[in-house]
């Protein structure tokens, strides 16, 4: 699958950024990422998972692979689910570093506009992180509503 | 330490929205928002369900689930494991959290379009704060006392209500007391009408002039749902549930276009409100009215307030009932008054529109429906016979009102006029002489026309 690139925008302006997993179990996991970086080729993604909050979500991906990652933006909550497959996990490289800081400044300024004053949502911890690289497979509508869930051309 | 899930209900509220992860039954994870997670016991909750979308169809499959919840003030983040146990689609837990999902369709203009499905019940498998969510220091706490402090306030404002002699009274003692006495600076009391299809403002506080008279349908948007629901609401950081209702809106609208869907609704009060506490005036099950507070912080209404509210809902409520029925053959207790023959200043020109049954003075909107009617009625009364003194007694007697045989309102409908007249004509009042007689004092002439 290929994103579509006019969606590449939207995925990195600094929007909610979800991440589900689940075990061997099929017992679900979910965690909040942050920040994340679309492939030059947009068949896959990286994802940044705070290590602090990582350990089930990266157990679980070394454990089978299967990743869903919700993007929403906070003003009016249109959002996509992309889902697919871990394909590799590594520290995230300092560049990263300044990519994840300035996507939370993003996603904070958002949230301002919501209510929220920064000096809570600049709690949000996000470094270190793990980079987690995700071939996507699918793309669906995650905007509330009958239409949630949909699967979208969003790629091909 | 363990987890107590009674101790977080910040997490509960739906200000800083909870996240829900699923599985399917092949293994594929999914992950979204919920919309509401309702704290039932330290063993369960409720996820509120709208559609039947990709969450209810793993549920359906798999059951379970992960949720993440963060505290609205601090940001902490605390993670459930939960297993789901059953749907209600009926029952005290359903309708209480189908008011609020009621109250946002509505409000955005689409009843029927989106509602609660049901009630999904879930064991709590486990729950944990997640270590390192948050970097820095917290906000200071506001509120430790929990309100605790407030207990003596609550005994004032039932003494202060006890107090009262009359339903203006009453009405004017209640919005009082909740402003000095618990800072609920903009607040609002509505009373259904005749019809019970609709409530109108009797009185507010701390919106100007604005408001008092004005009316609501009975199931639309915030206070109609709790009138049509009878169940108390309360609503932090609204533009949240709106967004939802909004975002809702425009994916109906994609799909189906503008005219599937009702106009929205302008939320009462003030227009940069954000936190909304409606609560309903019940005597034995029946409506008698809806207490309607709100605030411009994000979390201004915490359980304790729900609480004192209640007691004071409760209250008001058998007073409403009480006072609601007046006294018709007591005397009156002000002797009649000499209206002097002075040349009055000035001259107001009343008009009737009877199509519309509404009453302008001097071109500008007064009053509609049961009080325009009584007003005219006094006027013409007036006009023709020079009357000043009036009973209530003649008004239910009087078939063209359009007054019901029983629980008339015709007590809060005398007060809506008295408090429109205030606004927008004090130069001629309706002043109480005794209980069931008023009197029509002017410091103007008029003149009256009637049209169709």
């Amino acid at each position: 699958m290929q994103i579509r690139s006019e969606l590449v925008e939207f995925l990195t302006s600094g929007v909610s950024l979800l991440v589900g997993t689940r075990d061997v179990r099929l017992v679900p996991a979910c965690l909040r990422a942050m920040g994340v970086a679309i492939a030059a080729d947009r068949t896959g993604l990286t994802v940044f998972v705070p290590k602090a909050t990582g350990a089930r979500t990266l157990a679980n991906l070394r454990d089978n692979g299967r990743i869903a990652v919700t993007f929403s933006r906070v003003i009016d909550l249109k959002g996509v689910q992309i889902k697919g497959k871990c394909i590799g996990m590594r520290d995230a490289t300092e560049a990263e570093h300044a990519l994840q800081a300035r996507y939370l400044d993003a996603f904070c300024g958002a949230l301002e506009e919501i209510g929220m004053p920064r000096p809570i949502s600049a709690r949000f911890a996000f470094w270190p992180s793990v980079a987690v690289e995700v071939r996507a497979e699918s793309l669906f509508e995650q905007t509330p509503g009958p239409s949630a869930g949909r699967a979208l051309e969003g790629g091909a | 330490m363990t987890l107590r899930l009674a101790d977080l209900p910040r997490c509960f509220q739906g200000i800083t929205p909870a996240v829900v992860g699923t599985c399917s039954k092949d293994g594929e994870p999914n992950v979204t928002y919920a919309s509401h997670v309702y704290f039932i016991d330290e063993g369960h909750v409720a996820l509120s369900r709208q559609f039947f979308n990709k969450t209810a169809k793993n549920v359906s499959e798999n059951p379970f689930v992960c949720v993440q919840l963060y505290d609205s003030l601090t940001l902490e983040g605390y993670e459930l494991d939960l297993r789901f146990n059953h749907s209600e689609t009926s029952g005290p837990l359903f309708d209480t959290m189908a008011v609020r999902i009621q109250a946002i369709a509505t409000h955005t203009g689409m009843l029927g379009v989106f509602k609660l499905l049901s009630a999904d019940v879930y064991d709590v498998v486990s729950a944990r704060m997640i270590d390192g969510f948050v970097v820095g220091p917290a906000p200071p706490a506001t509120d430790p006392a929990g309100g605790r402090g407030e207990v003596r306030a609550l005994q004032v404002i039932t003494s202060r209500l006890n107090q009262a002699r009359s339903l203006d009274e009453l009405i004017a003692t209640l919005l009082g007391a909740l402003h000095e006495e618990l800072g609920f600076a903009h607040a609002m009391l509505l009373l259904p009408d005749e019809s019970g299809e609709k409530l109108f403002t009797i009185a507010s506080s701390g919106y100007g002039e604005s408001g008092v008279g004005s009316e609501v349908a009975v199931g639309q948007g915030l206070v109609g749902a709790v009138a049509s629901e009878r169940r108390i609401l309360r609503v932090g950081r609204i533009g949240n549930d709106l967004r939802y209702g909004r975002a809702v809106r425009g994916e109906v609208k994609t799909a189906e276009g503008e005219c599937a869907l009702a106009p929205e609704i302008p939320l009462p009060g003030l227009p940069d409100a954000q936190s909304h506490l409606a609560i309903p005036l019940l005597v034995q099950g029946r409506l008698v009215g809806v207490l309607a507070v709100e605030s411009r912080d994000i979390d201004a209404f915490a359980d304790w307030h729900e609480s004192f509210l209640g007691v004071i809902a409760n209250q008001a409520a058998m007073a409403i009932e009480t006072m609601s029925v007046d006294e018709d053959d007591a005397r009156p207790s002000a002797a009649p008054l000499d209206v002097p023959e002075v040349a009055p200043k000035r001259v107001r020109k009343f008009r009737y529109y009877k199509g519309d049954d509404c009453v302008f003075v001097d071109g500008e909107y007064l009053v509609r429906n049961v009080p325009g009617r009584i007003f005219w009625r006094i006027l013409e009364a007036h006009e023709s016979e020079k009357r000043t003194e009036f009973t209530n007694r003649e008004l239910r007697l009087d078939g063209s009102l359009g007054l019901p045989a029983i629980k008339d309102n015709l007590e809060s409908r005398l007060i809506l006029l008295r408090k429109r007249l205030e606004q927008k004509c004090p130069d001629l009042r309706l002043p109480q002489t005794g209980r069931g007689h008023f009197r029509l004092e002017l410091d103007c002439a008029f003149e009256l026309e009637l049209r169709d």
